[in-house]
């Protein structure tokens, strides 16, 4: 009996012990384990709090670099910066990856010996009798009951509360892009609507002085030069404006002329080749910007396009590589629902180089791009609705090219122009017009498929061809006007030559029509004003004083024109 | 020459690998006719294969042999010892080796996207992990929790002071697992996410690396799961829940005792499952009439609240449609093109610079909604026809004489087994004589 | 009464059992004879993808399974390579004021005048695709990035293919698990 006493005490004992070192390994582990845990925690913020803040100084001061590419210090700084960041990371993912292995086995010492301890210390259970199990059942099964009931309740909450989210009704979604009706309320791109050159609006003024200010609403400087024209929308005018260095877009208020914002344009790759020196008749900012009422788009010879909201944020930009174009890249933006058409004619066209790229203006990304069998041009691409279809005209030698603008492909083309093609087309009385400088005005019907050159010619012109400004039509007269101010009128439907007269002064800015009145822009920034009809007949001309080359923007009851230096704001003051 | 072998060379790839893709070219790629450099290959990356398939197969047979000897040691050898040497083994294969990919749990949203995407393919291993545990468990219960699921295994391996869950609150908190299932299927189905694999709470454990949020919650049901024992298990696995049901049907069950009950209270609390069940008493005689009266109300609710989950889950069609990268990208456009959004996302940017048709993409959104309205309705009634059962079933009056495992919940773990005097008997660590002194004494 | 009550619920009992049985044997059936697909791996599209860098940040591993691949067949070998300098260089030199890699994983080797070869350190890439970036807008578009099967662990759900602006991330097949991209004939 005694012995077995003994036994028992003895296994007491012996329990009791390899209860204590269980407990003590636990212990031991368990401190292990939060220290290695706290090690990670504080790694991890590390990672995700401290090398942000250090990897965005970098990031300043490789911008600091850009402005002092001399200075040493800084280099050896922004090294030293990148070299410990560099190294931190590796040591931190080193440590996470030993430290998670690590902290395993921690817990699954800490785990072992509180088991064990738990098992040594481990009580016979003590059944208890229950009392009123009758009631118990019932009290359960109640409460069960009500449980689910109260789940149910939270579930229909979180239903009630997701319910309410914003609908969006894509079945409902209309069109967002500009309705015809805005396009043709506004002076959304070069030679406002479709290209033509056409005011909206009749009460545009006739008589102005720059020098007295008389009708001179404002007049402001533009920071840099450009031979672009302004674009109107809403109390909001456009220009662009660069020099060899810098690229802008400039933004006015229309009601005050105030500057309301300027924005750079900066691009890797064109920061590379500053090398680029512009033929000067073209300038640096000869292309003039599109808008579709929200944002606005630009592009320079450097190849860099941006796109800007209205409050001059800039949403993206690109480079699309310098054009390699003879008189420099001029050709103007189009915009067609959310594309950006930029005719990117340039080099021979052996060079295989030249296309049309569409982009999307939200993101700037690259939606279409089709190669044009063309050299380079300096002709400005249109969009204009034909039956309900609208087709992106386009001119360069030898041919005059209709794409469908939502993708890109070709609709028809007509072989009709030669080198250097200056004047960019019109849409007028049912018929495209293109110009072959110098040489020949072609009419074409444009309904055909594929190459049409043989079948929708209506008819050619080759008298007083111009060479730089685009034609304007009012749908039964269509007038040209040569660079050295020969003027001539045509009739739209058979080509006949009506009447033609000399202005004897130089022109750079296209002709443009108001109601029934043509306004001839010419490079002194004399305006003749002119009735449209049977002979030429002056009605008015006014001076601004300045030297212009760029096309007229008109809104209701405003002319805006842009000088060398300023940018006029025309129309009754009252 | 070098020209013709290199254009040769490329034309044999191209032939061999039809996945090649092809890009700009803006600078000509040079010649090198001066210092002839030959071009580094990219043969390396090629040269790393993915894991070969034949150890996908070897997954599949560990899974069966964990599978037969989990069910060898809970009916036959009765030994929680071994069902634990086994739950650690899986831990180790299943969770840190495998990294727990592929695992039953989440093969189901496998199969469900199968079902309705027929450009998706099964893979013969994730069609096999979904369906042998459950084959297994209609034979012997579900021995798959107790010693093959790794999720399983790392909760019970820290279960320290599980308290006791009254059956009452465990019966509803479960109604959470069954509309998990039900949206991780939905959500499936419809290609939308797989969301029983993104909110894994342990996988990031086995990884040993992963996302913080997804570290933390992990670390919590860790911690709540030494007092409340595997609250995944029992609160939240879709997987769990299938298994419950069939398990109700499985031929042979894990009983407590390996022979008759002799009502001696000992295994009472010694589930910290709770599955458990003890013997029933006489229900009272009064207001018998009145809790039939509700049974049956209950029985006519249970339409309505079918009607009214559908109803309730179609409606939330188009919060839970956004878990779909479709319809999230189709409003992000409409914001974008109503003007309501000023800067595009990369998703946004990306769709835009396809040129695709902005209406196709509406389209497609709509379509993903109509299913979701749909399946809306399915999962809805799916919840309300559980919650309906759950509210019945406790007015159904069950008698039971003995202390036994609920085939439904029972987690067939082994850990009553040694409280039984029986099974000591059958051990041999207790003779039948002593049992009976013991008896007598108390 | 109860014997019969309780024969009654066994036989609907077995009954169930073996239409589960039946159901699981189906079903695992059908799929064994389906004319079923290869053992399916994570890659990307390089032609769809956008470098916006969440192949670094998304993957399940602290160090992403994505990397960066340069197929030199189609490199240009620039002097001033889009992928390897920063947007306005000092000086086309290796300093780490001009580098984009910001873990300075891109070699720059000179071969003959005037180009250079960039050669990727793999231990040191990360998968940010910012030299993928660089590469695609003004260069070739020789640098992309690939998931790295010695790597990747074939997570059911890839989380980067979750977070995938462009939806470039697809299973392709076990057999072919790389999309290389391959100098183009335009």
């Amino acid at each position: 009996m005694t012995t077995k006493y003994d036994n028992q005490n003895s296994d007491k004992s012996m329990k009791a012990s390899w209860y204590e070192a269980a407990k003590g390994g636990a212990v031991v582990a368990g401190v292990f384990s939060v220290i290695i845990l706290g090690l990670l925690v504080l790694n991890y913020l590390q990672k995700e709090l401290l090398d942000p803040v250090r990897a965005e100084r970098l990031e300043n001061l490789k911008v600091t670099l850009i402005e002092q590419p001399k200075n040493e210090q800084l280099i050896n700084t922004i090294r030293e910066l990148d070299l410990q960041l560099r190294k931190d990371k590796i040591r931190r993912l080193q440590f996470s990856q030993k430290g998670g292995l690590l902290l395993l086995g921690a817990v699954g010492v800490f785990l072992i010996g509180i088991k064990s301890a738990k098992a040594f210390k481990a009580k016979l259970p003590h059944p208890t009798a229950v009392t009123d199990q009758q009631a118990r059942q019932i009290r359960q099964a109640i409460l069960a009951r009500w449980v689910t009931v109260a789940s149910l309740a939270v579930l229909v909450l979180a239903v009630l509360f997701f319910i309410n989210t914003p609908p969006i009704d894509f079945a409902g979604a209309v069109s967002s892009y500009l309705s015809d009706e805005e396009i043709a309320k506004n002076w959304a791109s070069f030679r406002g609507p479709q290209g033509s050159g056409i005011s909206a609006y009749t009460n545009i003024p006739t008589k102005w002085d720059g020098k007295s200010g008389e009708s001179i609403i404002w007049k402001t400087a533009v920071p840099l030069p450009g031979h672009n024209s302004p674009v109107v929308w809403g109390d909001r005018v456009f220009l662009t404006g660069a020099n060899k260095q810098k690229r802008q877009v400039y933004c006015f208020d229309a009601i005050s002329g105030k500057l309301l914002w300027q924005a750079d344009m900066i691009n890797p790759a064109s920061a590379a080749d500053k090398t680029l020196d512009m033929y000067e008749d073209t300038g640096y900012a000869a292309s003039t910007v599109a808008t579709d009422g929200r944002r606005v788009c630009a592009i320079f010879p450097t190849g860099d396009v941006g796109c800007f909201d209205f409050e001059g944020k800039k949403l993206w930009s690109r480079n699309l590589g310098t054009p390699d174009s003879m008189y420099g890249y001029a050709s103007s933006l189009a915009m067609y629902q959310n594309l950006l058409l930029i005719q990117y004619d340039q080099a021979t066209a052996d060079d295989n180089k030249s296309k049309m790229i569409a982009l999307d203006t939200f993101s700037g990304a690259t939606v279409w791009e089709t190669k044009r069998p063309v050299p380079g041009s300096w002709t400005s691409p249109i969009v204009i609705k034909i039956g309900g279809q609208s087709q992106l005209i386009t001119c360069a030698e030898p041919w005059v090219i209709a794409y469908n603008p939502s993708n890109g492909v070709e609709l028809w083309r007509v072989e009709c122009l030669g080198t250097d093609v200056a004047p960019s087309p019109i849409y007028a009385g049912g018929l495209i017009f293109g110009i072959h400088s110098y040489n020949s005005l072609v009419a074409i019907k444009p309904t055909g498929q594929g190459d049409v050159t043989k079948t929708h010619i209506a008819w050619k012109a080759a008298d007083n061809i111009p060479d730089i400004c685009s034609p304007v039509s009012n749908g039964k007269l269509i007038f040209l006007l040569e660079s050295y101010g020969k003027l001539t009128c045509y009739n739209v439907s058979d080509g006949t030559k009506l009447w033609e007269e000399d202005l004897k002064t130089s022109f750079t800015s296209s002709p443009s029509l108001v109601g029934d009145r043509l306004y001839l822009l010419s490079e002194k920034g004399i305006m003749s004003i002119a009735k449209v009809g049977s002979e030429y007949t002056e009605v008015a001309k006014s001076s601004l004083g300045e030297k212009c080359y760029a096309s007229p923007a008109f809104s209701d009851g405003r002319i805006y024109i842009r000088g060398v230096e300023n940018l006029y704001c025309i129309g009754d003051k009252n | 020459m070098l020209r013709f072998g290199h254009i040769s060379i490329c034309i044999f790839i191209s032939i061999v690998l039809c996945g090649v893709v092809f890009g700009a070219e803006r600078f000509p790629p040079p010649d090198f006719d001066e210092s002839g450099h030959e071009l580094p290959s990219t043969d390396y990356i090629t040269n790393i294969t993915p894991r070969h398939t034949i150890y996908n197969y070897l997954d599949v047979a560990v899974l069966v042999a964990a599978l037969s000897l989990s069910s060898w040691f809970v009916l036959k050898k009765r030994s929680r010892r071994s069902v634990f040497i086994l739950m650690v083994f899986s831990l180790v294969y299943f969770g840190f080796w495998r990294k727990g990919c592929i695992c039953p749990i989440g093969a189901i949203q496998n199969f469900s996207l199968s079902i309705f995407d027929h450009n998706y393919a099964l893979s013969v291993t994730a069609i096999l992990f979904l369906i042998l545990p459950l084959i297994f468990t209609l034979f012997f219960g579900r021995t798959f929790c107790a010693g093959v699921c790794p999720l399983g295994a790392i909760q019970d391996l820290v279960v320290l002071r599980p308290i006791k869950v009254p059956s009452w609150l465990e019966s509803s908190l479960r109604l959470f697992a069954y509309i998990y299932l039900a949206a991780a299927i939905l959500f499936a189905a419809t290609g939308s996410a797989f969301i029983i694999c993104r909110y894994d709470l342990f996988i990031s454990f086995f990884r040993l690396s992963g996302h913080l949020n997804m570290l933390i919650l992990g670390c919590c049901f860790l911690v709540i799961g030494m007092f409340v024992a595997r609250p995944y298990c029992r609160f939240i696995c879709p997987y769990g829940v299938i298994l419950r049901q069939l398990s109700r049907l499985s031929k042979w069950k894990v009983t407590i005792t390996p022979d008759d009950c002799i009502k001696c209270k000992l295994c009472e609390d010694s589930c910290p499952f709770g599955a458990i069940t003890k013997p029933t008493v006489e229900w009272p005689q009064i207001g018998y009439t009145k809790s039939r009266k509700l049974l049956a109300l209950l029985i006519l609710l249970l339409p309505v609240l079918i009607f009214l989950g559908g109803f309730g889950g179609s409606s939330l069609n188009r919060s839970w449609s956004r878990m779909h990268a479709t319809v999230r990208l189709a409003e992000r456009i409409y914001l974008e093109n109503q003007g309501l959004l000023s800067e595009t996302t990369d998703a946004s940017s990306a769709f835009r610079a396809t040129g695709e048709p902005i209406e196709d993409l509406y389209d497609q959104a709509s379509v993903i909604r109509k299913q979701f309205k749909f399946g809306g309705w399915l999962l809805g009634s799916f919840i309300g026809l559980v919650a309906g059962l759950k509210l019945i079933i406790p007015s159904i009056r069950r008698q039971r004489t003995d202390f036994q495992a609920d085939s439904a919940s029972c987690l067939a773990c082994g850990r009553c087994f040694k409280y039984c005097p029986k099974e000591q008997v059958r051990l041999k660590s207790l003779s039948e004589k002593q049992e009976i002194a013991d008896d007598d004494k108390i | 009464m109860t014997i019969e009550k309780k024969s009654r619920r066994k036989f609907l009992k077995d009954g169930l059992w073996g239409t589960c049985l039946t159901c699981l044997a189906v079903v695992a059936g059908a799929f064994a004879f389906k004319k079923r697909d290869d053992e399916k791996v994570w890659q990307l599209d390089p032609n769809k993808c956008v470098a916006c860098g969440n192949c670094a940040t998304y993957c399940v591993l602290e160090e992403s399974a994505v990397k960066c691949v340069h197929a030199y067949a189609m490199c240009g070998y620039c002097d001033l390579c889009t992928g390897f300098f920063e947007p306005e260089p000092r000086e086309l030199d290796t300093g780490a004021e001009n580098q984009l890699c910001p873990t300075g994983a891109i070699k720059r080797s000179f071969i003959e005048d005037p180009y250079y070869e960039y050669t990727i350190d793999e231990p040191l890439c990360i998968g940010c695709g910012k030299c993928v970036e660089g590469c695609v807008a003004f260069g070739n578009g020789s640098l992309f990035l690939q998931v790295r099967h010695d790597r990747c662990l074939n997570c059911n759900e890839c989380s980067i293919a979750a977070a995938c602006p462009s939806q470039a991330f697809k299973r392709v097949s076990a057999d072919e698990p790389y999309l290389i991209k391959k100098a183009g004939h335009t």
